[in-house]
C-alpha cells in the first residue's frame, strides 16, 4: 500500500432514520484525481463531511497513510495533510484575499497562543515566512491585483479560486473540492480544469465531487459513483460510461416509471 | 496601518498627555475613569468585536481584578503594584475555568449563560464570601499605587500610571492582531465550519480569547482599585456588561470607535451633569439607530492589512 492513501472502508453514517452512507468502501491512491459522483442527494458531500470529521460516521473506518483518522475533529484532520473546500464557498466574508489564504497557514504556523501576547524574533520571523508564502499563493492562482480586497466584493468564480487557494496554502497532500465548477462559465471552468492538473502536478492528491460530467470524464482518472448512499460502481471515467446501472440512475429506467 | 492611522493614533496621545494640566483635580479624575473604562471596553473587544461570542459578564473580571487588588493589599499587606500580576492571571485564570464548559454555546445561550456568571459574581460579593469581600459596603482604604522614585499621590500620577497601562495594553492588542492566534479569532467568528476545517482549533482559541480579555479588564480592576481606593459589588454588577457589551457593538470594533463609546457612555453626563440621567435616554437611541444605519457600528473593524512587503509593486488597478 502506498504511504499517501486514503482508504474508506465499511463507511455508515445515519441521520436519524436516514441512512445517508452506506457501507462505502474507496481507496484514493497517491497523486490520483479521484471522482465521486451521484446524482442529487445521493450522500456525497455527507462522504466528504466523514472524512473531514465534521459529521464523523457511526461504523466503518477512515484511514490516512494508514492511521485510523475515523475519530478525530476537523482540524486535526487538517493539520494532517487533507483539507477540503465547500460546495457552497465559505471564505471569510469581511477579511481580504491575503488574510483569507493566511488561514492556510495557520497550521504550518509555529507560533503558539503566548506570542498572540508578545513576540519573540522567532515568532516575527514564522509571521513573515508565512506571508511570503502567502504571496506565493497568490502568484500561483493570480490573485495578487486582489491582495486586499474583501472577498465578499469578489465575484463568484474568484471566490472559487480564493477558496482553493486557502486550502493550499495549508500544503495538503490530499485536497477535496466539493463542486468546484458549480456556478461558473465555461470559461472559468476549463481555468478551473488547468488548474486542477496544475495543483496535481504539485504531487497533491485530489478528491473530487463533480456534476459537469464532461469535467469528470476529462479530469479524473477513477471514478465512484453512489446512489442513496450505496457504491454502485467504481472504474474509469470509459468503464463508468459505458455502465448500465449508473445510466439508469442517472437517466432513470424504465421500470422506474 | 495608513499614514492617516499614525497621525490619528499621535494626535490622540498627545492630548491624553497633556490633558491634566488643563484639568482641575475632579476632571482629571473623570478622565482617568475614562481610561480605565476604555480599556475594559477594549478587553472586551477582544471576547465580542474580535472573535463574535456574546460575552455579557466582562464586569465580572473587571470586578474580579480589582478585588482581588483590594483583597491583597487590604488583607495582606501588598503593596498595590505587586497585585497587579495577580490581578490579571487571577481573572484570567477564571476566564479559562468559566469559559471551559460553556464555550461551544453559541450567541443568545452564551450571553444568558455569562449574564449568569455575572450576578452570582456580585452575589457572591454581596454576602462576604469567605469574609474576604466586606459585604455589600466592600472594601475600603486600599493604598495607593506606589511606583518606586514617583510621587504618585497625587491625582495627575493616577492619571498617568493609567495612561501608562492604556499604551501597553493597546501594544498588546495590536500584537494580537498581528499573530496567529489573533487572526484564528477572526477566523472563527466569520465562519466557524471553516475556520475549523482549515486546521483551527476552535474551542482552544476561544478560550484563549476569554482568557486573554479577562486579564485585561483585570488590569483594569487594579487601576479602578487605585484610583477609588475603594471597591464595592455595584461597580461591577451586570448593568456595567451591558454597557460595556453595547459600547463595543455600537462604537464598533476598532481602537477609534471604542474610545467614541466610552466617551459618550462615561464622559458626557459628566460634562452634562443635569442630563446624567439622560445618558441612557440618548445612548439608547443611538444605538437603536446605528444598529439601524451602521450594523457594524459607527466606526467599524477594517480588514486587509496586510504586510508591506507582499505589495509591492504588484498592485494593480483596485486601491
Amino acid at each position: 500500500m502506498a504511504t499517501n492513501d486514503l482508504v474508506l472502508e465499511n463507511v455508515t453514517k445515519r441521520f436519524g432514520g436516514l441512512t445517508a452512507v452506506d457501507r462505502l468502501d474507496m481507496e484514493v491512491c497517491q497523486g490520483q484525481i479521484y471522482g465521486l459522483i451521484g446524482p442529487n442527494g445521493a450522500g456525497k458531500t455527507t462522504v466528504f463531511n466523514c472524512i473531514t470529521g465534521i459529521h464523523p460516521c457511526e461504523e466503518g473506518r477512515i484511514l490516512w497513510k494508514g492511521d485510523d483518522i475515523t475519530e478525530l475533529a476537523p482540524y486535526r484532520i487538517a493539520a494532517k495533510g487533507i483539507v477540503r473546500t465547500f460546495q457552497t464557498i465559505r471564505l471569510f466574508p469581511q477579511m481580504s484575499v491575503a488574510e483569507n489564504i493566511m488561514s492556510g497557514r495557520h497550521v504550518k504556523s509555529s507560533q503558539g497562543w503566548w506570542h498572540g501576547i508578545m513576540h519573540t524574533p522567532k515568532s516575527r520571523r514564522d509571521e513573515r515566512k508565512n506571508w511570503l508564502k502567502v504571496e506565493e499563493q497568490l502568484e500561483f492562482f493570480q490573485l495578487h491585483e486582489f491582495t486586499v480586497q474583501p472577498v465578499q466584493s469578489l465575484p463568484y468564480g474568484l471566490q472559487r479560486r480564493v477558496e482553493i487557494a486557502r486550502a493550499m496554502a495549508a500544503e495538503p497532500s490530499l485536497l477535496i473540492l466539493d463542486e468546484p465548477a458549480a456556478g461558473l462559465n465555461d470559461k472559468e471552468t476549463m481555468a478551473l480544469l488547468e488548474l486542477v492538473f496544475r495543483i496535481r502536478e504539485m504531487g497533491v492528491t485530489i478528491l473530487l465531487i463533480e456534476h459537469d460530467m464532461d469535467l469528470v470524464m476529462q479530469l479524473t482518472e477513477k471514478l465512484t459513483v453512489i446512489n442513496f448512499g450505496k457504491k454502485i460502481a467504481e472504474g474509469t471515467p470509459a468503464q463508468i460510461q459505458q455502465n448500465k446501472d449508473v445510466i439508469e440512475a442517472y437517466l432513470g429506467s424504465d421500470d422506474d416509471d | 496601518m495608513k499614514h492617516s492611522d499614525y497621525y490619528g493614533y499621535a494626535l490622540f496621545f498627545l492630548a491624553l498627555v497633556l490633558l491634566p494640566s488643563f484639568l482641575d483635580s475632579r476632571w482629571q479624575a473623570v478622565a482617568t475613569t475614562f481610561i480605565i473604562f476604555t480599556i475594559v471596553a477594549l478587553s472586551q473587544d477582544v471576547v465580542l468585536g474580535k472573535s463574535g461570542m456574546f460575552n455579557m459578564g466582562q464586569a465580572l473580571f473587571f470586578g474580579l481584578g480589582a478585588y482581588t487588588s483590594a483583597i491583597c493589599n487590604t488583607k495582606f499587606g501588598m503593596p498595590l503594584l505587586a497585585t497587579v500580576p495577580l490581578a490579571i492571571i487571577i481573572p484570567a485564570l477564571f476566564g479559562i475555568i468559566l469559559a471551559g464548559p460553556i464555550i461551544h454555546l453559541r450567541g443568545d445561550y452564551l450571553l444568558v449563560v455569562t449574564i449568569g456568571f455575572n450576578i452570582v459574581f456580585v452575589q457572591a460579593l454581596q454576602n462576604n464570601l469567605l469574609g474576604l469581600t466586606g459585604g455589600p459596603n466592600g472594601i475600603f482604604g486600599i493604598d495607593v499605587l506606589q511606583i518606586p522614585g514617583v510621587d504618585s499621590a497625587s491625582q495627575s500620577a493616577v492619571y498617568y500610571i493609567c495612561l501608562a497601562a492604556l499604551v501597553m495594553v493597546l501594544i498588546v492588542l495590536k500584537n494580537l492582531e498581528k499573530s496567529k492566534a489573533g487572526r484564528a479569532l477572526t477566523y472563527f467568528r466569520e465562519d466557524p465550519l471553516a475556520a475549523e476545517s482549515i486546521g483551527i482549533n476552535t474551542r482552544v482559541y476561544k478560550i484563549f480569547a476569554f482568557a486573554f480579555g479577562a486579564g485585561i479588564a483585570g488590569l483594569a480592576g487594579t487601576l479602578y482599585a487605585n484610583q477609588y481606593s475603594a471597591v464595592s459589588p455595584e461597580a461591577f454588577d451586570f448593568v456595567q456588561s451591558v454597557l460595556f457589551f453595547s459600547i463595543v457593538i455600537v462604537g464598533g470594533s476598532s481602537v477609534p470607535g471604542i474610545v467614541l463609546g466610552v466617551f459618550v457612555m462615561f464622559v458626557l453626563p459628566e460634562i452634562f451633569r443635569d442630563f446624567a440621567t439622560w445618558r441612557y435616554f440618548i445612548f439608547g437611541f443611538a444605538m437603536i439607530f446605528t444598529m439601524i444605519l451602521r450594523p457594524c457600528g459607527i466606526w467599524p473593524a477594517t480588514y486587509g492589512k496586510v504586510p508591506a512587503y507582499i505589495l509591492k509593486g504588484k498592485q494593480h488597478g483596485n486601491k
